[in-house]
């Protein structure tokens, strides 16, 4: 019998639902033996019935449900309850689910100043009145999936590897345990030259770091020496797949901490601060130290500045 | 006297100069107020950021970082890491809501008793008269 699969959609941009696509060759065997009962994204299934006539939530009962996208509303808090209680395994599919994303960057301003800045005060915006009907009211955060309900497995990633999708989904319909996250660092993996910790003064990302073309990337000097703001250190690995070289540094560009911080406690941003003054660095160099370095991991780690 | 606040310190301390400091305050029976809980650690160079912070988001008043004076550092330059990492320190507490005033830097050698005592008098008093940590349940 084909597994159910249901998939739901919260805060996202729909990047990881391209990675399903994006699979390639597997997914042919993956497809046959799934049968896809509730995706928004693919399928007109509503939640209500065709016509809005139920009064109850409907989801499918699934084998495996995947969610993307964090928490910001309280429809995503009853979508994510109500998917828990119909999958038997629950996936978080995608940064955004597994630490909040981009959209967690949120966190550093309240809901209401989010409101005010949109509807309101942005100098390109016609003040109006902020919407508040028929529509579901914002949480007072943006929660990462594992902060509403309970999650088997997490697919990190911005967005998360088709390599690790196909695994996932075939460990699964094969009945063999799901794969785990490695516990290492980005810096584990990565292939590039160290010759001496220092860093002086910062780049921009946008120069050219030094590299020969076509050169394996054991011969390019490691990025954050090169002056790169590079979040490897401070990143979990495994963005490789099979090849095991980190994504952006295969494409010559510093990490930027996709993957989320090496466990659930670690703080990037003092781990980050840490490192990079005790080699030197002045750590004002540093623009926006706490979105830069929680970028994809604000949910429980970023909040609002406090006023002075 | 009573109900004056007694804030928490850690106080961590550099084995080769603020303890041995700290040590000679105490045999030397010099009073400071009983406000600091110390650890030790085999050099200031050696205490990561995250230490203070966590320190500070779990709920200690004021944290206290002692080490070897310029030059003097047993490893030679744990102390000038120390001071740069102090720095990023400085700069994150503002992130976490905690004021910059409640973490110190000071450098006791292990000749230093009495100036250990008057380090943490002083710091006692700065953070006095902050009160307790934002943090604190």
């Amino acid at each position: 019998m084909a597994a159910r699969i249901a998939a739901e959609w919260f805060s996202i941009c729909g990047g990881c639902e391209v990675t399903i696509l994006d699979i390639g060759e597997p997914l042919i065997d993956v497809l046959k033996q799934v049968e896809i009962v509730h995706m928004p994204v693919l399928m007109d299934h509503k939640l209500f019935g065709q016509t809005g006539e139920n009064a109850e939530m409907d989801i499918p009962p699934a084998d495996v449900g995947l969610i993307s996208g964090g928490i910001r509303s309280e429809e995503h808090k009853q979508l994510a309850q109500e998917m828990r209680k119909k999958c038997k395994v629950l996936i978080s599919l995608g940064s955004c689910a597994c630490f909040g994303g981009i959209p967690a960057l949120n966190n550093l301003y309240t809901t209401d100043e989010i409101l005010h800045k949109v509807y309101r005060d942005s100098v390109s915006t016609e003040a109006n009145g902020i919407p508040n009907e028929q529509i579901p009211p914002l949480t007072d955060r943006v929660y990462a999936l594992h902060e509403v309900v309970k999650v088997d497995a997490y697919l990190p990633g911005c967005p998360t590897t088709p390599e690790m999708v196909a695994g996932a989904l075939l460990a699964l319909l094969a009945g063999k345990p799901l794969p785990t996250l490695p516990s290492k660092s980005v810096c584990d993996e990565c292939p590039t030259k160290r010759e001496k910790k220092s860093v002086s003064t910062l780049k921009r990302r946008f120069e050219d770091p030094e590299f020969t073309p076509g050169a394996p990337l054991t011969e390019m000097r490691c990025l954050m020496e090169q002056g790169y703001l590079c979040l490897g250190p401070a990143t979990r690995a495994g963005c490789g797949g099979s090849d095991g070289n980190p994504r952006c540094i295969r494409a010559y560009m510093p990490c930027e901490g996709c993957f989320g911080p090496l466990s659930e406690k670690a703080n990037p941003m003092v781990d980050m601060m840490g490192a990079l003054s005790s080699i030197g660095l002045d750590p004002k160099q540093i623009p926006d130290r706490a979105a830069t370095f929680n970028r994809f991991a604000g949910a429980g780690r970023l909040r609002p500045m406090p006023r002075r | 006297m009573e109900d004056t606040f007694q804030p928490v310190i850690i106080a961590l301390c550099c084995n080769w100069c603020s303890y041995a400091g700290a040590d000679l305050a105490g045999v030397s029976r010099i009073q400071y107020p009983p406000s600091i809980r110390m650890v030790r650690v085999m050099c200031s160079g050696m205490v990561h950021p995250n230490l203070v912070i966590e320190a500070l988001t779990k709920g200690a008043d004021g944290v206290l970082m002692c080490g070897c004076h310029h030059g003097d550092c047993h490893y030679q330059e744990g102390n000038l890491k120390a001071e740069q990492r102090a720095e990023a320190i400085r700069l994150m507490l503002a992130d976490f809501g905690v004021e910059e005033e409640r973490f110190r830097l000071e450098w006791v050698s292990a000749a230093e008793g009495p100036r250990f005592a008057q380090v943490v008098q002083g710091f006692t008093e700065q953070v006095q008269k902050l009160g307790p940590s934002p943090y604190k349940q």
